[in-house]
């Protein structure tokens, strides 16, 4: 019954958020809900639980890694959010009960087998997750909204249409559930798969924001609160990965991996480019790290595209992406409230200021462009490792290039804001104890993983990678 | 009754036509409407002779959510919006009637080299929902009022669902009715944020407001 209570208790949490509560009131409830659905998780990772729905819904240790990174990540923000809203006089109804339903959606990304259910999942945290941009209801966060939802919608009802394809596809096996299309692999009609696997990729990489359909991005996490921002760039577009990564699993069995690794290697290559020329004129701390999060995005999907030790690498990235998201985008949030802008110019000085906020910065600056000693930096080079032994030695520049200039980009800003004169913001000047927990357990989950790979997650993570054949 | 499903299929293709040609936003919802409508009828077309629980559910899914309730929300989001109800497209009818035209034919084309398994029960299925689909698109990139890109968008996914409808075994009938309801819940999100963005601008009339109803 895990698999049914890890849907439902954020989805009776979501409702209950509708009560007329207090804003105090309401995170005291999202952190119980974090808490039982973390509790409920762990319980899983003792041993998986027995499928549900005729099979339809599985946690393997593909949704494990991704049902965790999605608990981790509710965990901290719960905490976090105590101090965000010590500051927010605005009603939080129906932001708490929107973050509730997407991870009660989220849920059913990670376990869903079957691949109708898997859309009409991610479709829903897409939906429900863009009111939270628009959150402060300013005209510029609406626009952001109005483009995430347009940008994301098209996209998904192109996987929408490649979903069908790959009905028709598997017109002999009848049905669209994992398992037996993986079985069934052989009686899969190529032509219509490879369609299929093109329209999947497309759409689900429109939700992750891959190059060059991530516009969205940028303006998206440049207006959502810090809070929304770790949710979408630590967990919504890593959900589309998963999706991303189910195709994979099929494409191996039937063949296709070649076909479908070059479609993922030209995307990769084209998310770290964009990033690494567009960072470089930037001024906006949040608008930075959303590129950041594209050249992320590009990195996973490389890693994917190049197979072997690259799997290993892009779902070992899969964690810290997120934990580094929550650095980076707690952080900046943090700070756009403290100074009621994120911009450099408006935000100077942060270290003198604020110092344990400051310090913060600096750490998810090095955290987010892969810079030892935080996982980030291993996992980046397993990335770049499979590409030098897979003898994609032109590629492998272009990546070491990227991250240099994307590493150039930001450390500009960011070093801008935390150094030199301090501009005087606009609350007191006063450290929040819960943000900085909240941001603190990230970044010590990233340095225990730089220095420490335990051994359960280790072969997690290794039954995860064989799932897709590496 | 292959021919009654063919009739569906051109009626849909030319209520789509008919929305690439049509100015007033009201006119559009309406032929969003009778597109849908038509819509619902095709499972009873597809299954006529044994008709399941299966066609009977979607056909109502259909014809509630996406005839009634969904043009309902739509004309509510006008109404309370007050916005300039004529749409100004980038390209002009005569232009757009024509690329329309190329685009189905495109979509005929396209599927001719597509070759369904099985024994399909219409032709037209494919090339009329690509058609659809390839003119929704179409509609989204060349309006620039919110709400008409929202009718493009759902354009887009009635030719999805055409297509959709045809693939019985594969697709259980609750995923099509949570297709369905996504749907829904996307036309109902994106007419709360239309609200939204009037609202806004409506707050600072510093703003140009030929700017509100439109968005990049």
């Amino acid at each position: 019954m895990i698999l049914p209570a890890l849907i439902f208790v954020p989805f009776t949490g979501a409702l209950l958020a509708f009560l007329p509560l207090k804003n105090a009131a309401r995170c005291f409830l999202f952190l119980a809900v974090a808490l039982v659905h973390a509790g409920l998780v762990a319980s899983c990772w003792r041993q998986l639980p027995a499928a549900q729905f005729d099979g339809a819904l599985v946690l393997d240790p593909l949704g494990l890694i991704m049902l965790s990174i999605d608990t981790f990540l509710f965990l901290s923000l719960a905490v976090y959010m105590i101090g965000y809203f010590e500051h927010e006089q605005r009603n939080n109804r129906n932001f708490m009960a929107c973050l509730l339903f997407v991870l009660s959606a989220m849920s059913v990304v990670a376990m869903s087998y079957h691949m109708g259910l898997l859309w009409v999942s991610v479709e829903t945290t897409t939906l429900l997750s863009a009111p939270l941009i628009s959150f402060h209801r300013t005209p510029q966060s609406l626009e952001a909204t109005w483009k995430y939802l347009l940008i994301c919608s098209v996209g998904i009802a192109l996987a929408l249409l490649g979903t069908f394809f790959l009905a028709i596809a598997a017109h002999d096996v009848h049905t669209l559930l994992l398992p037996s299309l993986l079985n069934g692999a052989p009686l899969l009609l190529v032509n219509w798969l490879k369609l299929s696997v093109i329209f999947l990729f497309v759409g689900y990489g429109c939700k992750m924001g891959l190059a060059p359909t991530h516009s969205w991005k940028p303006e998206a996490y440049g207006q959502a609160t810090g809070m929304v921002v770790v949710v979408m760039a630590g967990a919504l577009t890593q959900c589309a990965f998963l999706a991303l990564l189910r195709v994979s699993q099929i494409c191996h069995k039937t063949g296709l991996t070649e076909f479908y690794g070059s479609i993922l290697i030209l995307s990769a290559v084209l998310s770290l480019i964009v990033p690494a020329l567009f960072v470089l004129g930037e001024k906006n701390i949040k608008r930075a790290f959303a590129y950041s999060s594209i050249e992320h995005m590009g990195l996973l999907v490389l890693g994917l595209g190049l197979g072997g030790a690259g799997v290993f690498g892009a779902l070992f990235h899969m964690i810290n992406n997120a934990l580094a998201k929550v650095i980076m985008f707690f952080t900046a949030g943090s700070i756009a409230q403290k100074y009621g802008s994120a911009r450099v110019g408006d935000v100077r000085g942060v270290l003198h200021v604020y110092p344990v906020t400051g310090v913060f910065l600096i750490v998810g600056f090095l955290a987010g462009t892969g810079m030892f000693p935080f996982a980030t930096f291993h996992s980046e080079l397993m990335i770049l490792n499979a590409a030098i032994t897979s003898k994609h030695y032109v590629l492998a520049v272009v990546v070491v290039a990227c991250l240099a200039l994307v590493f150039v980009g930001i450390g500009r800003i960011i070093l801008e804001a935390a150094q030199g004169e301090a501009s005087a913001p606009v609350l007191e000047k006063k450290e929040n104890i819960f943000m900085n927990t909240a941001i603190g357990l990230g970044a010590a989950g990233l340095f225990v993983l730089g220095v420490w790979l335990p051994v359960p997650l280790e072969r997690v993570i290794r039954a995860a990678a064989a799932l897709v054949g590496a | 009754m292959t021919a009654w499903i063919d009739a569906s299929c051109i009626l849909i293709v030319f209520f789509a036509l008919a929305m690439l040609a049509t100015h007033r936003l009201i006119g559009v919802i309406q032929l969003f409407a009778a597109q849908a409508f038509v819509l619902g009828f095709v499972p009873f077309f597809l299954h006529a002779h044994d008709l399941s629980g299966r066609d009977i559910t979607l056909a109502l899914g259909t014809l509630v959510l996406k005839a009634g309730l969904v043009p309902y929300i739509l004309f509510w989001a006008i109404r309370r919006v007050s916005m300039r109800s004529e749409i100004k497209p980038i390209i002009g009818v005569g232009a757009s009637l024509i690329f329309g035209a190329l685009l189905i034919a495109g979509a005929f084309w396209v599927s001719l080299s597509l070759k369904l398994p099985g024994k399909p029960l219409s032709d037209l299925i494919l090339p009329c929902s690509l058609a659809t689909v390839l003119l929704g698109f179409m509609i989204m990139v060349t309006r620039t009022l919110a709400v008409a890109q929202v009718l493009g968008y759902l354009m887009m996914e009635n030719g999805i669902f055409l297509f959709g409808l045809s693939l019985f075994d594969a697709m259980p009938v609750i995923m099509e009715m949570g297709i369905l309801l996504d749907i829904f819940v996307a036309v109902f999100i994106m007419a709360i944020v239309v609200n939204h963005i009037n609202e806004a601008f409506e707050r600072s009339p510093g703003s140009n407001r030929g700017k509100m109803g439109e968005s990049g």
